[in-house]
């Protein structure tokens, strides 16, 4: 497992030339661990970790976490400082490089107390990386795509495993429980996963509550497991016994407005596109209403180290796709007919199109 | 994220028991003189906002704001479609939604009239609201986080302890038959376990024996592995460690020589090295154990005092 792609470090240098960077420090905590691993691909166990690119392409780090130093001195082969508190880490780290034009990936999720360190040390206020070095993550790496086919296999299996358990009595985090242990023993790092289940009283999905399935019931999920630091995503819609015609109806909604997404989504074009066609498909049948903020949140996203990367795909975000890109299209929303519901696959931006990077059938389930 | 289960059980945690929370922080404002005490949380530093309001969140960002008399305000990034469900697992009766917590909390102030505000570990708030906040002419007042929690409350050691049990029994149920299985599939057992008896949220990591616990990466259990569990009850977490082979310590150790490694589970992060081996906390004890050159892993969940360790 390769966990310091040089491609992308090369990127980085690049990006340092160009903006007349010394230092890009690469800062991840429990939450935000991606700013870390897009360069050194550890998934840490500390609450924070900082790691050192320099000019000459050395790499040196900081972890908060005793068991963090050898798997990310094997990672990058440079130097690893074990400081408990993280104050003091950056200070040893930022000092032997003396004054400096410090770049900071992820300096908005940074401790205060730790720019100030960085200042104090470097003599500087630090610049923003982040924008600029999510730009570069964007696009992929043949690798990183790699992991993401794997990624979005195992969001299938996962999806298939959903499917196979859900049953009436059981209660939602049961459901979860065994999409997550089956994830689990299957190899994923880690999940993002929603779920939510009932009629047309259901407006969001949120973390599993003790309600048990019942028959009838709309239990819709989004499924999104992490393989070696990349996640990949699929949200679908399984229905506990037959049906109704409304939910039918509102699934033919969803799939055709998941299908618009996907058959404009191309090189060149402005993500706003994608959200649109999506919202104009709920136009067309008479409820653009539930396109807006009250009753969904974004009708996709981009995928990567992060689960909810930008762009977002939203009427209002401007974004020029590119080849290699990953997004999710999905027009999840409220609608009256089922309540809220979910459809989207994980799409690769090809040279003249895209392709879903997930097998999962696309009809409304049921068990 | 936080993909178990969250929710309020008041036989565990009773609403005076977050009542006498509340009363201790509105003391605070009082004595420090600020209009408001304000608390920072997210997905991974939701101790202060789960010991004021049992807010847990699944992500995301918030503020609380617990005005001097009143009860606490949730500035919320999150979606004002999870509200009601956020309303029955916390005291919240106000839940602002707020793409910019320090947005909405300078509305606050303005609309009522407050222009000094206590923050809980000032210098602690990620950079991007701690400038947005100093931003503005307002008098914010630095709260150190053992003002507000000084030490865990016996409600807040059993949840502890409910978790830690969790953690032992499932690791004493599938530890002993794992051998054969690769630590992705022992990773997938204890999580379903541990998932279907409530946990909130599960970090598994595992030893080989030649290094340091990590996360799975598909090695098959042997008899020199050891396995590390946290979970998390409630906003209530517990770190447990056994090995393979059966090897045990007293916490602290009784001999010399072993490597220790101590972390916070109540502090600001889910957990944290210990500053102070004296501060009255719930820690997590892990220790390394040599033994044929290898090393093993053995620990558990503790209440530390002044009067030392006990294991919850």
């Amino acid at each position: 497992m390769v966990r310091l792609d040089s491609e992308r470090r090369k990127q980085y240098l690049d990006l340092m030339a160009q903006r007349g960077w010394d230092l890009l420090l690469f800062y991840g905590d429990s939450w935000r661990k991606d700013h870390f691993r897009c360069l050194v691909s550890v998934c840490f166990s500390g609450p924070q970790a900082v790691a050192m690119l320099t000019r000459e392409g050395e790499i040196r780090a900081v972890v908060t976490h005793p068991w963090d130093v050898e798997p990310v001195r094997s990672a990058t082969g440079g130097s690893v400082t074990y400081a408990p508190r993280l104050v003091e880490g950056l200070k040893t780290l930022l000092r032997e490089a003396g004054k400096a034009f410090v770049a900071i990936n992820g300096l908005e999720q940074m401790e205060a107390r730790f720019v100030r360190a960085v200042i104090e040390t470097s003599g500087s206020a630090p610049a923003r990386a982040t924008a600029d070095v999510e730009e570069i993550r964007r696009v992929k790496t043949a690798e990183e795509l790699g992991w993401i086919r794997k990624a979005a296999e195992l969001a299938d299996r996962g999806y298939e495993q959903f499917v196979r358990v859900a049953r009436p009595g059981m209660t939602e985090f049961e459901l979860v429980a065994e999409v997550e242990g089956y994830l689990k023993a299957n190899g994923a790092e880690d999940n993002f996963m929603l779920v939510a289940s009932g009629g047309t009283e259901v407006t969001g999905m949120k973390p599993p509550t003790a309600r048990k399935l019942q028959v009838g019931d709309s239990v819709i999920t989004e499924l999104t497991p992490q393989v070696n630091g990349y996640y990949a995503q699929i949200c679908r819609a399984l229905i506990i016994g037959p049906p109704s015609e409304k939910q039918l109806e509102s699934y033919a909604i969803f799939a055709e407005a998941q299908k618009a997404a996907q058959d404009l989504l191309r090189p060149g074009v402005d993500i706003c596109d994608v959200a649109r066609v999506q919202n104009d498909v709920f136009r067309k049948h008479g409820y653009g209403e539930y396109t807006g903020a009250q009753y969904t949140r974004v009708r996709g996203h981009n995928l990567g180290l992060y689960p909810d990367e930008f762009p977002h795909v939203l009427e209002n975000v401007h974004y020029t796709c590119k080849k290699d890109m990953v997004i999710i299209a999905h027009p999840n929303t409220y609608l009256p007919l089922s309540g809220y519901m979910v459809f989207g696959d994980t799409l690769l931006v090809t040279d003249t199109g895209c392709v879903s990077l997930n097998k999962t059938e696309r009809r409304l389930f049921q068990t | 994220m936080k993909r178990g289960l969250v929710s309020w059980e008041k036989s565990e945690l009773p609403p005076e028991e977050l009542a006498t929370r509340l009363a201790s922080v509105h003391t605070v404002a009082r004595n420090r003189d600020v209009n408001a005490l304000v608390l920072y949380s997210d997905v991974w530093r939701s101790n202060d906002a789960r010991y004021v309001s049992n807010y847990m969140p699944y992500w995301n960002r918030a503020f609380i704001v617990v005005p001097r008399e009143e009860k606490p305000i949730l500035l919320c990034s999150l979606s004002p479609r999870v509200y009601p469900w956020i309303k029955t697992v916390t005291v919240h009766e106000t839940i602002i939604a707020s793409p910019s917590p320090p947005a909405t909390l300078f509305k606050l102030c303005v609309e009522r009239g407050w222009n000094r505000l206590g923050i809980c570990d000032l210098e602690g708030l990620p950079a991007d609201l701690h400038a947005e906040l100093t931003s503005r002419d307002l008098d914010l007042v630095d709260i150190p986080r053992n003002e507000i929690r000084p030490a865990p409350t016996e409600v807040e050691v059993r949840m502890h302890a409910r978790a830690a049990r969790m953690a032992r029994e499932v690791l004493g149920q599938e530890l002993s038959a794992a051998a054969g299985q690769t630590d992705h599939e022992l990773t997938g057992r204890l999580e379903r376990l541990l998932r279907r008896a409530g946990a909130e949220d599960v970090v598994i990591l595992v030893s080989d024996g030649q290094g340091a616990p990590v996360p799975a990466w598909g090695a098959a259990v042997g008899p020199h592995t050891s396995v590390v569990v946290a979970t998390e009850y409630n906003g209530h977490w517990a770190k447990v460690t056994r090995n393979v082979a059966g090897v045990t310590s007293t916490l602290p150790p009784a001999r010399g020589g072993l490597k220790e490694l101590r972390e916070i589970l109540s502090g600001s992060y889910s957990w944290e090295t210990v500053d102070n081996p004296e501060t009255p906390a719930v820690v997590s004890l892990q220790v390394e154990i040599r033994a044929r050159n290898q090393r093993l892993y053995y620990g558990d969940t503790c209440l530390q005092g002044r009067e030392g360790l006990h294991v919850l």
